[in-house]
């Protein structure tokens, strides 16, 4: 079965982007309620428990009254762009899903539908280019609130997301030297071809690439400007920051939008290292649309059925690791993020990067076909990478306070022990 | 007296104390000498009649066998009593605990809790509980007169009020009916209380028994302020205590002054000062602006008022002023009309039925129903029948032409015609409240009514009496003297005065009647104006005047 | 960084940040996971309140429903907040009552001196703290309104202890 093409392409396009925004939006509405859930669960308490079963229509409720509630405007706000930055909060969060594939490819009977919105050729530099806008909804709606807490907001939100942009993108960059392709399906089937031949068994990036995945994630996180990297909100010293001056269905599309980035990260973490919607030791889900229209594998409906769930299990997961840590993990003092972002991110992703490089070269200079050995040795590679970084983490030398930490440069130092 | 003299003196020891009195002083009144207050019911120093029946004041006597009633017991030489000794106080409770057997400890609904007599003992002897099993006797209440209530049960049957009724009213209207528990008080059969004094009888009741219509179920003892003052009824002058409470007059009661009213008053003059809360008061000058009168503050009424009397000189014309107003008031009201060369002010005062207590000359219900008649005359005041009218309503000038000034200081304007005053060049009222005849008046002036303010009365005889400021005047109103006393500042005669005693002593200073008084010196129980009739008596003939 | 700030230095076994973290989800993991909740279900479970909890006020009546105040003034006295009114007066029988008998359950303290003062114990506290209202004017309780309340009234001791030992 061929992939669809012409009138059929273009419908079915149009399909997945109604589908799966609306699968997005329900998953935001459902990652809220989560997130209220889990930190009660976490606190001891129950969390919403008052609206519909088990509180699950709380979302509906707090929709309703977001949507009746008065929109306020500033007297000191500059209209245009005090309602612009709330929609450019939420655009970027949502297109950002149009390049991750969620489920195997679906059979129908014009032709074979893949299950990503647009398998765009550059992949994940589009990732990073439509991650970079998220920074000016950020940015605008704290200026144009006319507030200086929200303009506070705004310039440590465009501040932190501009840092931590240089290390999630460099973050990626040992995926390309593994994978050599930057589409996210053939990243996908990477991870679950890693061998070649008929013994094929699925290899997620996570193990050759631990390290990258930490700094993916810890970037993620600040990108998506959550706990501990929460500071353009920082409620306790800025109210709510670039978002103080929003009210109502304004205020919720922010909310809405940073659930959108959360679940966005969550699924680019997916793609990227735990194998997408890759169904753990099953070589039935091994299904390669090649560019030239070539199609390896058997698809079937159930089997995107299948997929669809795993990679849902997968994405959800990581969404959990993200409240869990915004319930543990106090708030960064922004020194320290910068700190972090500038004086160790940028630096032990570099290094990264030529460990990983050099580590390659070796792996085929030997002679080690791609397969487990070649994982193996990139995994132990990672795990002495990972145990010097959090030798060097966990002696205080990185994220620390004042005057000591100005003196002794101990990022440089961790950077270059890693 | 004893009759070894009126100046015999005898020294005696009163609780380890030794006092020297004269002969024939009662040991209970010797022992208020040096501080000790015996318990009593019965006794009453304003009743002559001492019958020693309450046994409340009963004292140890070295070398007697049994106690004594102090009421009764004459002080002698070397008499060496004891009033708190075991013996007299075991006495002193027991009594307490027969007069607490039928009570019906109603202390929460009574009148006179906080005030009363048989609460106070019953605290002191600390019996806190009864001994008694049987039921009490009830007996309920009674209304003794037409505004007097008779709650038997409480009563202690202590008879000062029948005896108040015989031995100082001389009106055998009260008894006491019954015998042993059963006692209570009654009017004699055929008889009713209908005596002008009888308000007495409520004020020397010890306990709750007797309580005044007027003012029952209305106040709490410890809600209430007393101020010391002068009962404004009539010329006499009682000297009287005021309770108020939320800014209202609920009672009024004697006080003692031995040259005025003795322990006593009449009933017209307590319901006259309770009925000073009511009507609606003037409270906010008003000047006149064309047709109508314009609300405005102090300092443009004022300011406008002189400038008008400056801008008139001295046109003559009429003045009216009230025999209820104040020494000070009228004394400023005075200088005014010095200024303005009106020749002496009209005032009109009302009569009424007269009363009179046999047994204290000096308090009697005057026929004149104003406090300070004689200070209206001291004043150059004019006694009239009739509001000045025809052409002199509107106040005469000099020549006799309508077209001077017309002064009136709170007086109703009863029976003004519908044009008083609107000949006037100028018409001024200064008032309490704002009759209709004040229409026409160029300047309405708020003031303060006697209860509201500082200030002294001259009474009948010419005793010059403090009053004390009861309650805080309404709005804007202020004392006639400190508006007065403003107005002429402005046109350059004397200083504005904020106390009274800084108008009391300039016109002190101005008056020759008054020549040499103080405002301290008066002290709470008055003092003689120069050549009245106290002063001719004499001060010693009232030993406590300028006390 | 200023000068004056003051540098805490702690010892390095203490600043393990790693340590810490890992620590720190291991915590809030173990209560993610625990049953153990200790939400009180609120309206649908209520709080058992102590017999001697001091809320809001309730007047008690005598048979025929008249409220037993004899308006004595002893409650108005003793509040230290003034947050009672009252007006005495004299009924068709001649007995004193009270025409006014106001409780500004905004200005009260709940002190309980009311209770403990009254003679006729009339005027008490409630074991009762639901009392949320509309408007400021609604929490000034009259008579008719503190003789409609129905919570128990607060017990001045406890039965089993008296002197509070």
């Amino acid at each position: 079965m061929n992939p669809v093409t012409g009138g059929a392409f273009v419908l079915a396009t149009v399909g997945k982007v109604m589908i799966f925004f609306t699968m997005l939006m329900l998953a935001v509405m459902l990652a809220t309620i989560f997130e209220r859930k889990v930190c009660g669960f976490m606190q001891d308490r129950s969390g919403p428990n008052r609206v519909g079963p088990w509180g699950l229509l709380q979302v509906i409720a707090d929709g309703l009254k977001n949507l009746l509630k008065e929109e306020t405007m500033p007297e000191q706000a500059v209209r245009p762009f005090f309602l612009l930055a709330p929609v450019l909060a939420i655009v970027p969060a949502t297109i950002l899903f149009a390049v991750i594939p969620f489920a195997s490819p679906l059979p129908t009977q014009w032709g074979l539908v893949e299950m990503i919105v647009a398998d765009v050729p550059i992949g994940f530099l589009y990732v990073l280019a439509i991650g970079s806008i998220g920074v000016y909804g950020v940015a605008m709606g704290g200026w144009a609130s006319g507030s200086k807490y929200s303009l506070l907001g705004g310039l440590r939100g465009s501040a932190q997301m501009v840092s931590y942009e240089v290390a999630l993108a460099l973050s990626l960059v040992p995926l390309i030297l593994l994978t050599g392709d930057v589409r996210a399906p053939e990243i996908v089937s990477m991870q679950q071809t890693f061998t070649a031949g008929p013994a094929t068994y699925s290899t997620w990036f996570v193990f050759p690439l631990l390290v990258g995945l930490f700094f993916f994630f810890v970037s993620g996180l600040a990108e998506t400007n959550r706990l501990p990297f929460d500071m353009p909100e920082a409620e306790a010293e800025l109210i709510t920051g670039y978002h103080t001056e929003y009210s109502a269905m304004k205020f919720s599309m922010f909310m809405i939008g940073e659930f959108a980035h959360v679940i966005t990260v969550a699924a680019l973490v997916t793609v990227f290292f735990l194998g997408g919607w890759d169904i753990p030791f099953w070589q039935g889900d091994n299904i390669r649309v090649l560019s030239d229209g070539t199609v390896i594998g058997e698809p079937t409906w159930w089997k995107t059925l299948l997929t669809l769930g795993a990679f849902g299990v997968k994405t959800s997961l990581l969404v959990l690791v993200f409240v869990w840590i915004r319930w543990t993990l106090p708030r960064f003092r922004y020194d320290q993020l910068m700190d972090l972002g500038w004086k160790f991110m940028l630096e032990a992703v570099t290094v990264y990067i030529l460990v990983i490089a050099f580590v390659i070269l070796g792996i085929e200079a030997v002679g080690i076909p791609a397969g487990g050995w070649y994982a193996f040795v990139l995994f132990l590679v990672n795990l002495g990478l990972a145990g010097a970084l959090f030798f060097a983490m966990d002696r205080g030398t990185l994220i620390r306070g004042g005057a000591k930490g100005a003196k002794s440069a101990g990022g440089d130092a961790a950077g270059q022990g890693g | 007296m004893a009759e070894n003299g009126a100046n015999a003196m005898v020294t005696l020891t009163i609780d380890g104390v030794e006092v020297t009195v004269p002969s024939g002083t009662r040991v209970i009144e010797a022992a208020e000498h040096v501080g000790v207050v015996v318990p009593r019911y019965c006794y009453h120093p304003g009743i002559p009649t001492r019958p020693a029946q309450c046994r409340m004041c009963l004292v140890e006597v070295e070398g007697r066998p049994k106690l004594e009633p102090s009421c009764t017991l004459q002080a002698a030489d070397d008499m060496v009593v004891n009033t708190a000794s075991d013996t007299a106080r075991t006495a002193r409770q027991s009594v307490i605990e027969f007069l607490l057997v039928n009570h019906p400890l109603d202390c929460p609904i009574c009148d006179a809790a906080g005030q009363c007599m048989l609460q106070d003992y019953a605290y002191v002897t600390n019996q806190l509980e009864s001994r008694v099993d049987e039921p009490k006797r009830i007996m309920g209440r009674d209304r003794i007169s037409e505004d007097i209530l008779y709650f038997a049960d409480r009563c202690v049957i202590c008879t000062r009020c029948v005896r108040f009724m015989r031995d100082v009213a001389e009106d055998d209207s009260l008894i006491v009916a019954q015998r042993g528990d059963k006692a209570y008080i009654d009017t004699f059969p055929g008889r009713e209380l209908d005596n002008p004094f009888q308000g007495n009888i409520v004020d020397v009741c010890p306990v709750g028994a007797l309580v005044h219509e007027d003012f029952v179920f209305k106040a709490r003892a410890w809600d209430m302020d007393a101020t010391a003052s002068v009962c404004p009824g009539c010329p006499t002058g009682c000297n009287v205590t005021i309770d108020t409470k939320e800014n209202q007059i609920v009672r009024v009661k004697p006080r003692h002054n031995a040259a005025v009213n003795s322990w006593w008053m009449c009933d017209y003059g307590r319901g006259h000062l309770v009925m000073t809360n009511r009507g609606v008061r003037a409270e906010v000058p008003l000047i006149r602006d064309g047709e109508r009168l314009k609300p405005v503050d102090w300092p443009t009424a004022l300011d406008w008022v002189a400038e008008k009397i400056d801008a008139l000189g001295s046109p003559g014309g009429s003045a009216v002023v009230s025999p209820d107003a104040s020494n000070e008031n009228l004394f400023y009201v005075h200088r005014l009309l010095d200024r303005l060369g009106v020749a002496g002010a009209a005032f009109r005062v009302p009569q009424g039925e007269t009363a009179a207590l046999p047994t204290v000359p000096t308090l009697k219900l005057r026929a004149d129903r104003a406090a300070n008649v004689a200070g209206a005359e001291l004043f150059g005041g004019r006694r009239v029948d009739d509001l000045p009218d025809g052409p002199a309503a509107g106040g005469s000038t000099a020549d006799g032409a309508a077209g001077g000034v017309l002064v009136v200081l709170d007086d109703e304007l009863e029976g003004a015609g519908e044009g008083f005053g609107g000949s006037a060049g100028f018409f001024l009222y200064l008032g309490t409240r704002l009759p209709g005849a004040a229409r026409n008046a160029d300047a309405v002036l708020p003031i303060a009514t006697f209860a509201e303010m500082d200030g002294t009365f001259t009474n009948f005889e010419g005793r010059v009496q403090r009053f004390h400021q009861a309650l805080r005047p309404p709005g804007l109103a202020r004392p006639g003297w400190m508006v007065l006393s403003r107005a002429l500042a402005r046109l350059g005669d004397g200083e504005a005065v904020n106390e009274v005693r800084g108008a009391f002593e300039r016109m002190a200073a101005e008056t020759p009647a008054f020549a040499g008084l103080t405002w301290d010196g008066i002290g709470l129980k008055g003092i003689p104006v120069a050549g009245s009739a106290a002063a001719a008596v004499g001060v010693a003939a009232s030993p406590e005047a300028g006390a | 960084m200023p000068g004056d700030v003051k540098v805490v230095e702690r010892p390095r076994a203490e600043s393990s940040y790693v340590r810490a973290a890992a620590k720190g989800m291991s915590i809030t993991m173990r209560h993610l996971l625990s049953p153990n909740k200790k939400t009180q279900q609120y309206p649908d479970e209520k709080w058992e309140l102590a017999p001697r909890t001091r809320g809001t006020h309730r007047m008690a009546v005598h048979e025929d429903g008249r409220a037993k105040c004899v308006a004595c003034g002893l409650c108005p006295t003793v509040c230290p907040v003034n947050c009672i009114k009252l007006v005495p007066a004299e009924d068709e029988n001649g007995e004193r009552y009270a025409a006014i008998y106001e409780i500004d359950e905004f200005r009260c303290i709940f002190c309980g001196y009311c209770q403990e003062v009254c003679p006729v114990e009339a005027i008490h506290l409630g074991v009762h703290y639901e009392n949320a209202e509309y408007s400021r004017e609604r929490w000034v309780y009259d008579l008719e309104r503190l003789v409609e309340q129905e919570h128990d009234v607060t017990a001045l001791w406890d039965p089993q202890d008296p002197a509070s030992q």
